[in-house]
């Protein structure tokens, strides 16, 4: 998931970073006010628990494995400023440490991970628990349907980037949108049903926790409010994937691609081809992001209702007992 | 864990004497250059790789160990851009996919170059001088400073979960217990962090972080 310096240019790596370091900024300002002198401890902490728990390898029964990334669980906890600064801080660390993710292109991997992933995250998670009533399911499923959405919008903004790096090159960049986002879709079900399963077990064991970070009324939700839950996520989803039915996001790129080349004034014919070349395959690029966002859709609200329904909330409390500093 | 991390971050030479703001500067600048480099300059690019392997050799990191470092991050790298051919019906963006990964791998060897001459208690201190808030320097060396009690309480956690043979099962399964993990030790490590913060309360600590070098 970390961008590596080389695949974007500078200049929007420049301007990924300001829009990055202006989040992050107003995050630290919210999250002082919030937390007070507990923030160094407790961000500190969640830091370094998603700096472990990403490395715990999650088997797809394949010779890869998948990983936690945990923005949107930074933010169940801390809420949207301090998650965003703890995943920011981790990203920091991860490049000090491993040269993981890229120097330059720390200012996407923070827009990325961190400010779409805690701020963007929170936003669809209150949301949705908002909608569905508050309690138990309203807080897994909140959680399930955010992470999920994150991980996709990460890799949106990604081809964004990536055209506007290569804003020259006579490249079917619509092609690259459609394997990202399609690839994006399943590592994100992934993504969500780790998500959903940590705060599922958090919820049983810590209610405060959550209910401190996500504040909420606790008067159950009329079968309206619900319908309308249904309802959001459904719209949420088609708007993820109208996009390349309305083909409206790929003209806009073409657009400011369009607006780069005659900057450039540098290859002004070539440009021509990308639009002819894109058309034999153009209906198979709409299926297949359709297909996947449907596909997508269909298994996070499984697993949301299944990881609600897996563990009951009445199930025996294990002690969580720590061990003595 | 901390001697795979860093593990020549403590060895002494020329490279690690820097002033550590310089050694940040020359890394940002090595990095900004190569990304900057259209690839009909390749030889600027050989220049640039020389120099690179100069300073990792100065530094005294071993060939063996970049190599191995280099196995780890090509996966990644290449994974990434071979997604460009892939979506051109590979027959365009094989220049492309060379050009990134030529790119990804100078940008990781100065990055790794960086770390192993620049401990990170180095980098907090280089953070520190060039005013980055306080508050964020004290968070990111809380989080180096426990990051090692986590990873110690996961190990635990593993060790315990192999002793019961927990490894079967379904995928849902295997899942939902490794989830189940590290939900358990989010809960005990912000348990510990409510410790912390008492003995660091009882300690007079009031939010407000203060640094040794302050005093002079």
């Amino acid at each position: 998931m970390h961008i590596q310096d080389g695949y974007l240019s500078t200049s929007v790596c420049l301007a990924t970073g300001a829009v990055s370091l202006g989040a992050v900024g107003y995050s630290l300002h919210r999250m002082k006010d919030l937390l007070g002198e507990r923030t160094v401890p407790l961000t500190g902490m969640m830091g370094s628990l998603i700096f472990a728990g990403q490395m715990v390898n999650f088997p797809i029964g394949l010779p890869v494995s998948g990983h936690l990334m945990g923005g949107v669980l930074a933010a169940a906890i801390l809420g949207p400023w301090a998650g965003c600064v703890a995943v920011t801080l981790v990203l920091v660390a991860q490049w000090a440490l491993f040269s993981d993710g890229g120097l330059l292109a720390l200012g996407a991997n923070v827009l990325h991970m961190a400010v779409l992933g805690s701020i963007g995250g929170y936003a669809v998670m209150t949301t949705v628990r908002k909608l569905l009533g508050g309690r138990f399911r309203g807080a897994v499923a909140g959680s399930v349907i955010a992470a999920w959405l994150a991980v996709l919008a990460a890799s949106a903004v990604f081809c964004l980037e990536f055209r506007l790096s290569y804003a020259a090159s006579n490249f079917d960049f619509g092609n690259i949108f459609t394997l990202m986002v399609t690839l994006h879709a399943l590592i994100g079900v992934g993504e969500a049903i780790i998500t959903g399963f940590v705060v599922s077990v958090i919820y049983q064991q810590r209610p405060d926790l959550i209910d401190m970070a996500q504040p909420v009324d606790s008067t159950v939700a009329s079968s309206a409010s619900r319908f309308a839950a249904a309802g959001l996520v459904c719209a949420l989803a088609v708007a993820a994937f109208a996009a390349p039915f309305a083909s409206a996001l790929p003209d806009g790129l073409d657009s400011v691609a369009e607006q780069f080349r005659i900057a450039a004034s540098a290859e002004s014919t070539s440009g021509l081809f990308t639009n002819y070349d894109q058309i034999p395959i153009a209906g198979w690029q709409k299926l297949s992001v359709s297909v996947a966002g449907i596909g997508g859709s269909l298994a996070v609200f499984a697993a949301a209702v299944l990881i609600g329904r897996a563990i009951p909330m009445n199930a025996p409390v294990i002690a969580t007992e720590a061990t003595g500093e | 864990m901390s001697d795979f991390w860093d593990r020549y971050g403590r060895s002494v030479s020329i490279c690690h004497r820097l002033p550590p703001v310089l050694k940040l500067a020359l890394a940002v600048s090595i990095i900004v250059t190569g990304v900057a480099i259209p690839v009909r300059y390749w030889p600027a690019y050989g220049v640039l790789g020389c120099l690179v392997f100069a300073g990792h050799s100065i530094a005294g990191i071993p060939l063996g160990y970049l190599i191995k470092r280099l196995l780890i991050f090509l996966p990644f790298v290449s994974s990434m851009a071979i997604s460009l051919p892939l979506s051109q019906g590979l027959d365009r963006g094989w220049d492309l996919m060379l050009q990134i990964m030529f790119r990804g791998c100078l940008a990781f060897l100065v990055s790794l170059w960086l770390v192993n001459v620049m401990p990170f208690e180095q980098l907090l201190v280089t953070l520190r001088k060039l005013k980055v808030p306080s508050v964020v320097v004290a968070i990111l060396a809380f989080m180096y400073r426990y990051v090692f009690v986590v990873w110690d309480e996961l190990d635990k956690m593993r060790t315990a979960r192999k002793a019961r043979s927990f490894s079967g099962g379904s995928l849902w399964f295997r899942w939902r217990t490794l989830s189940q993990m590290i939900g358990m030790l989010l809960i005990r490590s912000l348990n510990r962090a409510e410790r912390i913060h008492g003995a660091m309360c009882s300690r007079g600590w009031d939010g407000e972080v203060r640094w040794l070098d302050d005093q002079d």
